[in-house]
């Protein structure tokens, strides 16, 4: 959960220039010869803004994803053969961080707008935080993820 | 039968005389005087009476019927007040006119309406100007065939997701600042040396950049790509991206962890998907999906073959 508070703040970071983006796009076809030189300075600036604001955070993340990606490949095999809350808890978590990842990845995609993008990035965290602890509360006192999964063939 | 002769002999008795060699002789015969035929077609049509030889030479296969395509083509123009954007269609008799949609595009212009608006320049896709949506897919103009489908209309629109100055032009200033954004030029951390002699580069180094340096930058791939689509303003894009990398690996420039450091953000390199339409698309046959990728990897790694280094 550390790295999804630790994302969220990343993705708020790199928005910080949002509101470059009306100056950048709102071009008329007809501007003053001083005006046409500065959508350049403004993207090399959006750039330059990324450099001092954000170390590794992006790449990190991206590293991230993939590592769970794998690792959620290789946890159906042991779910299979072994059903334990240890493997139940650890499923309730990658399920949720990797929804979690790719939902925000698909927000920052279509969201945009300062407030939109925050109402946006608390939903999901809410949606995120109530799935998880959904999860848990049936390992906890239901019969766990990879027995209800096993009904499906078993019984 | 040498075909010079064809060249010198008016272009209706050329027919006349072949056509006389072809009853006597036996089929072998015929079959040269066939070749030479076409020869004499191709050397007279540059010729003003290249026009009965044209119709000799299809009269085999009785009327020569006009073979009329139609283009629909966007057309919108800024100064004409409250004009909105529409198709309109010609028709192109596909006989009087050249294989590309190009061709198609310039007769339209010289015969129809010149009102028609459109970048072109080389006309054999080095300078990357005639980038547009032909039939759904962006291409160059005049490396893209015109479709012999009679039936079907050809439909051609600006590039997808740009700003349009006019018809079929697309407003290029975000992506090239884009580009400009990327510091496309090699960047030496000790600048004594500059000028004094060649950097040099290995074979194996210099094989790295192929497959890269080709980019002629027509935006094919960018605006081809849904991320670029929904995030022009920020995304930079496959086609910077991949210059981006053109220069990162250059085992002559110096500042490729500085030009990795500068995509460390949400958007500039990750809203990449691997959606692939870039590769796809890419008039050229590059691969700008596989450069981000490795992008991607050197992301994930930069840091450590720096320590590694020192």
């Amino acid at each position: 959960m550390a790295a999804v508070v630790r994302l969220n703040f990343a993705c708020r970071r790199g928005l910080k220039p949002l509101f470059l983006r009306s100056t950048l796009l709102a071009r008329p076809l007809l501007v003053s010869h001083k005006c046409q030189e500065h959508p350049y300075q403004l993207t090399t600036r959006i750039n330059a803004l990324h450099v001092d604001s954000v170390s590794k955070a992006a790449s990190r993340h991206w590293t991230a994803e993939r590592a769970l990606s794998v690792l959620l490949l290789a946890m159906g095999p042991v779910a299979y053969f072994n059903h334990g809350p240890i493997v139940d808890f650890s499923l309730a978590a990658a399920l949720t961080l990797h929804g979690h990842w790719g939902v925000g990845q698909a927000l920052t995609d279509y969201v945009h707008g300062d407030a939109k993008v925050k109402i946006a990035k608390t939903g999901l965290f809410l949606l995120s935080t109530i799935t998880f602890s959904g999860l848990c509360y049936f390992n906890y006192n239901d019969i766990g993820i990879c027995k209800a999964i096993a009904l499906l063939w078993g019984k | 039968m040498s075909n010079a002769g064809g060249s010198l002999v008016p272009p209706d008795r050329v027919h006349a005389g072949i056509a006389g060699i072809g009853g006597q002789k036996n089929a072998k015969m015929s079959a040269a005087g066939l070749t030479s035929l076409t020869r004499c077609g191709v050397l007279v049509l540059r010729s003003p009476a290249g026009l009965a030889v044209r119709y000799a030479q299809t009269a085999a296969a009785p009327a020569a019927q006009p073979r009329i395509k139609k283009f629909q083509v966007y057309r919108w123009d800024p100064d004409t007040p409250g004009d909105k954007p529409r198709m309109q269609t010609y028709e192109v008799d596909l006989n009087a006119c050249g294989p590309m949609v190009l061709d198609a595009l310039i007769k339209i212009k010289n015969e129809m309406d010149s009102t028609l608006t459109f970048r072109r320049s080389c006309r054999e896709g080095i300078c990357g100007s005639c980038a547009m949506n032909i039939n759904g897919g962006n291409t160059l103009a005049c490396l893209d065939k015109i479709d012999t489908n009679l039936n079907k209309p050809t439909k051609i629109y600006p590039l997808p997701h740009m700003y349009v100055v006019k018809d079929l032009v697309p407003d290029m200033s975000n992506f090239y600042a884009q580009y400009k954004s990327i510091e496309p030029y090699l960047k030496k951390k000790d600048e004594s040396r500059e000028g004094k002699e060649q950097y040099l580069q290995s074979v194996e180094d210099r094989q790295k950049l192929d497959g890269l340096y080709e980019c002629i930058l027509c935006a094919c791939c960018s605006t081809s790509c849904p991320s670029y689509w929904w995030n022009a303003d920020k995304y930079l894009g496959p086609a910077v991206l991949m210059q981006a990398y053109r220069w990162m690996i250059d085992s002559r420039d110096d500042f490729t962890e500085e030009r990795l450091s500068k995509l460390q953000d949400p958007f500039s390199l990750y809203r990449c998907h691997t959606i692939m339409n870039c590769t796809r698309t890419c008039p050229k046959g590059l691969n700008p999906g596989k450069a981000i990728a490795e992008i991607k990897k050197m992301m994930a790694t930069y840091k450590e073959r720096k320590t590694a280094t020192v």
